[in-house]
């Protein structure tokens, strides 16, 4: 029994993870004031140019740099965008999701053609010295892939850059009132700008977990709704991040479970498991956890003296 | 002078067509590229692409159902838009209208009614299931001030999903399991269920969802342009609190628009399964709300849009699939193209605002 919680706890936190990562990047953003719908595109993009480099290159940490950079490619468009074009964040974000889904499906038939599934280079896990034997802890917290430890700590990064530094009181004076930010000489479509990028670059780092690190091959459409689960979690936790990465902890444990419960004896049918995630963020959405108070001017683009 | 008799609302209405326009001719030049760089052969491409979409009397009829279907979510699209409501759940209005139509069709009492109701009553029974599905959304907007986009989104996931429980379990619509390899699938729909052919002729598919479309194009045309209904759905999008003050019942308007933007996407799943697919499986929708939404997106509004988008697509996606069996080119392409028209047309408001001279 205990060894199944611990096999649950590893799994939670394995499945929680990219959530984790693109969550806590959009938090970011969304404190700046811009949405992007797009996560899940820049993650699945990620996903694909991140297995697609460590293919090639044979060194999957040269895909997770691929995966970074492609996934910030993206979110610098959405960006200019958002940010310049003053464009529908919504609008744009489903364009680009549907855009990300051809695109990839389509570069991955080019290029994998009858090679599908083929597996790639992955992250080895890392067995923390000294702390992986643990009873216990030791299956549940330190067997995990390397990329979850670098991830956790820039999530706290990322934590203490939004609460304890000049950046992350730009950002939420831009999110919350650019107009009183702008006259007090913050430059909001710079800093609005440099959110957006922080979001794709922690997109990245969520896509390259999901091909490199966890699957070890790419499918088509293989992030699967996790980009919008990533969001709702964002919404989940208030805009707070440690609520944020909660939420996703919690919809980690809900997809974990449709492999615990059978394992355990358990019958719940399989489809309902799978709607687990979807209907806790419906709940979440719904307010079930209070009434939540989003960054004053988010999705609202900014424009000096209108 | 004759240059100068073009009145300038006739210009903003031709550079309001315009950026469509633009946007669909450079994706699909794009598009072109891409099958060039994919080392494909292009003329063989177009050929394959042609052939699908227009060849014979069988193309031309499955492009036009599939243009019916992705007219009718786009058309629903617009209406809940006109509310300033962005219904991104069309997917999951088609798979539940789906579920319901299968459901009634298999279920011998209604399959055997007579005067035609054997078909009418599921696509009813689809519709009422797509006006419930999105009429959760409205509530869930009026009561806790949720996003419409995000709730629609993620009940689209929960109807995907219910669709796959549905066909996997033989208490609900998978068929009797006789051997192992039965498919997870429910069993097909009587004939007396399918909606008739328009032609008569066996060689096309062509239903009479085509029908049934166009009227329920005009009617959106003139609920929204002639009515009161759509000129309080027009106040409650442009200015909420001032509609409200002015005593409209602001919620009721918002949840009835995302009903009805539900319903036309039940009534698009319920017709796609009673007249082409004839039954449920895991799937289904295929997409095709995601292809409505970006028809109701360019249309701007306009229902003569909306049609003529959907035809669009509906060929778009006719002739992409011909392009994936006859000469190798990624059905996926055709999802590029819908990315970048939607991200171009987007992109350019402000743009075109400019041009227009402000507003």
């Amino acid at each position: 029994m205990e060894e199944m919680l611990a096999v649950f706890i590893a799994s939670t936190l394995r499945l929680a993870m990219p959530l984790m990562l693109a969550a806590s990047g959009e938090l970011v953003s969304e404190r700046a004031g811009v949405l992007n719908l797009s996560l899940e595109g820049m993650m699945l993009t990620a996903a694909f140019f991140g297995a697609l480099g460590s293919w090639a290159s044979g060194n999957p940490y040269l895909g997770v740099a691929c995966a970074i950079l492609a996934s910030v490619m993206v979110s610098a468009v959405q960006a200019w965008l958002s940010v310049n074009l003053r464009a529908n964040q919504l609008v744009v974000g489903i364009g680009f999701n549907i855009l990300a889904l051809g695109a990839t499906t389509l570069l991955y038939r080019i290029i994998f053609g009858g090679l599908s599934r083929e597996e790639i280079p992955g992250l080895p896990k890392l067995a923390v010295p000294g702390l992986s034997d643990l009873p216990f802890a030791g299956t549940a917290f330190f067997q995990q892939s390397v990329i979850v430890y670098v991830g956790l700590a820039l999530i706290v990064l990322i934590w203490a850059m939004l609460n304890h530094t000049s950046f992350g009181l730009a950002v939420r004076a831009v999110g919350d009132e650019p107009r009183s930010a702008d006259k007090a000489g913050i430059p909001v479509a710079a800093t609005r700008w440099q959110a957006v990028l922080i979001t794709g670059f922690m997109a990245g780092f969520a896509g390259a977990f999901i091909s490199i690190a966890d699957i070890h091959t790419f499918t088509e459409n293989m992030t699967n709704g996790a980009g919008y689960l990533a969001l709702a979690a964002v919404i989940f936790g208030g805009w707070n991040i440690g609520r944020t990465v909660a939420a996703c902890l919690l919809f980690g444990a809900a997809t974990a479970l449709q492999f615990q419960l059978p394992a355990m004896g358990i019958n719940v049918p399989t489809a309902f498991l799978l709607m687990l995630p979807y209907l806790l963020a419906l709940l979440a959405v719904a307010g079930v956890v209070g009434r939540l108070e989003p960054p004053t001017s988010l999705t609202l683009p900014f424009q000096r003296g209108k | 002078m004759t240059a100068l008799a073009f009145s300038l609302p006739d210009r903003r209405r031709l550079l309001g067509m315009a950026v469509p326009f633009v946007a669909v001719v450079g994706s699909m030049i794009v598009g072109l590229l891409l099958i060039a760089a994919s080392g494909k052969d292009v003329p063989d491409a177009i050929e394959a692409f042609m052939d699908g979409a227009f060849g014979n009397a069988f193309a031309i009829g499955a492009s036009i159902n599939r243009a019916v279907a992705l007219s009718l979510v786009g058309l629903g699209f617009i209406l809940a838009f006109r509310a300033n409501l962005t219904n991104v759940g069309g997917e999951g209005q088609i798979a539940v209208g789906g579920i319901a139509a299968t459901a009634l069709g298999l279920w011998p009492p209604i399959a055997n009614l007579p005067l035609g109701l054997a078909v009418i009553v599921p696509l009813l029974g689809g519709t009422l299931a797509g006006a419930f599905w999105g009429g959760i959304a409205g509530v869930m907007k009026v009561r806790f001030g949720t996003n419409e986009v995000i709730s629609t989104l993620l009940l689209g996931f929960v109807a995907l999903l219910l669709v796959y429980w549905c066909v996997q379990s033989t208490a609900l619509l998978r068929q009797p399991q006789t051997s192992s390899a039965t498919l997870p699938e429910s069993l097909s729909i009587a004939d007396s269920v399918k909606l008739p052919s328009l032609t008569g002729n066996s060689e096309s598919p062509l239903h009479i969802g085509l029908v049934i479309c166009l009227l329920l194009a005009v009617i959106t045309a003139i609920v929204l342009q002639r009515s009161t209904f759509g000129l309080r759905l027009r106040a409650i999008g442009l200015n909420e609190l001032a509609a409200r003050r002015a005593g409209m019942p602001g919620g009721i308007l918002l949840v009835v628009a995302l009903a009805m933007a539900g319903a036309f996407g039940g009534l698009a799943g319920a017709i796609m399964l009673q007249g082409e697919q004839y039954y449920l499986k895991t799937g289904f929708s295929s997409g095709y709300g995601f292809d409505g939404l970006v028809v109701g997106l360019l249309s701007r509004g306009s229902t003569v849009g909306v049609l003529v988008g959907a035809l669009f697509f509906g060929f778009l996606r006719s002739g992409g699939i011909s392009m994936e069996i006859m000469a190798g080119v990624p059905a996926a392409l055709t999802l590029v193209i819908q990315g970048l028209i939607v991200i171009a047309v987007a992109g350019s408001v402000i743009l075109v605002e400019k041009l227009q001279g402000g507003r």
